[in-house]
């Protein structure tokens, strides 16, 4: 026996996560043994007694099926992606209350997909199509803040959330500017300044070179639109 | 046959193809939603998983094939999936043990023959060879969407022990199905 074959219960309870899923289906495909676990499992549903539908069900369910398709879904989250960057924050100018807000609601959609994702996830979503990482940021030496970063990678596309708080106040033009690194070499993505309350979100979008990240970071920069840092790096983590 | 078909309907809905998902509710509205039902006890929260079910596979893209075993096995364990989400959002105060019914109810003189009857005298049988631990586990775990934790406290086993035992349950009953077609397979012969 396999180690993998001892992941079968989880993968019947859908248990796993998207990477350990997928490793087992290789090994499903491999191991005749849990293949024909798991069909046998798949005979435990005839044991049921003959249940009489309820009247109109089938109606009503293709209705629903037919009603929700996806795009209705995906649409708001289009609309956020042909925005390279959503500037949650103007560098300097006035800090407006509703900055946050924004944040809030990008980050209530991205959950929104991430959810979704996890339901899918349940039923056989190959990790391939769409990932969803949770990342805790750590911080450098002397920095009292946290961080917690979302990367969510579909085809084509990668968005990044983050969610900051604790923050030391910024002084004159300097933002919190987040990067993702290759390799060592950083591009930006998306800035924020932290709020009456010490916190700081952003959301950016790329549809560009989506693949390959191995460390997110933000530096404290001395002002906004920077293509390389020139501030140290407050918190990090690798991806 | 059934199974290469099952998999071209399914290849179909993947198309979008209404009438493809239409015909596959048709072939399994029964024994999914009679499958539904032994796990909520709930004829509202079985149609409601059974949606879920629907509109999972509208939606989803390539997520089944062959080599993931049976399509049958593949739908059903999302539609268990499905029916355990909503279960768990129930939050139902858990009932005794003894409360909790066999994994094979007794049978009634006037009951109907189902149309999956074939299926399950097979795997009645194949069960009926498992020791009433194992069946229970099966109960547990596979019906009622128990989780380990209350696997563990209510059937007072080591939780540690919890997925060893539901595999070794399952294990076995990989053997006594196979016995058991086997003998089917040697009866159809003469």
């Amino acid at each position: 026996m396999n180690t993998n074959c001892d992941h079968v219960v989880d993968y019947l309870n859908g248990t796993l996560t998207a990477e350990e899923k997928q490793a087992f289906e290789q090994h499903l495909a491999t191991c005749a043994d849990c293949r024909e676990l798991v069909d046998a499992v798949g005979e435990l549903p005839y044991l049921a007694e003959p249940a009489e539908p309820p009247v109109g069900m089938k109606s009503r369910i293709l209705a629903n099926v037919f009603e929700e398709e996806p795009q209705k879904q995906a649409e708001p989250e289009r609309q956020v992606k042909k925005e390279k960057t959503v500037p949650m924050v103007k560098p300097k100018a006035r800090r407006s209350s509703w900055a946050p807000l924004i944040a809030a609601v990008l980050l209530l959609s991205l959950l929104g997909n991430a959810y979704a994702f996890f339901k899918l996830a349940d039923e056989q979503q190959p990790a391939t199509e769409s990932a969803f990482q949770s990342i805790e940021l750590q911080p450098g030496e002397a920095f009292g803040g946290s961080a917690k970063a979302a990367i969510i990678q579909e085809e084509g596309s990668l968005e990044v959330v983050v969610q900051a708080e604790q923050l030391e106040q910024l002084q004159g033009d300097e933002v919190y500017q987040i990067w993702l690194l290759k390799e060592g070499q950083p591009v930006p993505a998306g800035a924020f300044t932290p709020d009456a309350d010490q916190q700081g979100s952003a959301y950016y979008s790329m549809t560009e070179n989506t693949e390959g990240w191995d460390t997110i970071a933000i530096t404290r920069e001395p002002e906004a639109g920077n293509e390389t840092p020139e501030g140290e790096i407050v918190l990090s983590s690798e991806i | 046959m059934e199974k290469s078909s099952d998999f071209m309907l399914y290849t179909r809905i993947q198309q979008k193809e209404k009438a493809a998902l239409e015909q596959l509710y048709d072939r399994y509205e029964k024994i999914l939603f009679s499958f539904l039902y032994k796990m909520t006890e709930d004829r509202d929260l079985a149609e409601e998983a059974l949606q879920e079910v629907f509109i999972k596979l509208w939606r989803g893209k390539g997520e089944y094939d062959e080599s993931k075993g049976k399509f049958t096995s593949w739908l059903f364990t999302m539609s268990r999936n499905s029916a355990i989400d909503l279960i768990r959002k129930q939050k139902k105060p858990s009932v005794p043990l003894d409360e909790i019914g066999d994994l094979v109810s007794p049978e009634t003189a006037v009951e109907e023959l189902a149309e999956w009857q074939e299926q399950k005298d097979q795997i009645q049988e194949a069960v009926s060879e498992l020791s009433s631990e194992q069946q229970k586990m099966i109960q547990l775990f596979y019906f009622k969407g128990m989780t380990h934790e209350t696997i563990s406290t209510m059937c007072d086993i080591p939780l540690g022990t919890v997925k060893s035992r539901i595999r070794l349950a399952l294990s076995k009953l990989k053997k006594t199905l196979h016995g058991v077609q086997e003998r089917g397979a040697i009866d159809d012969e003469y």
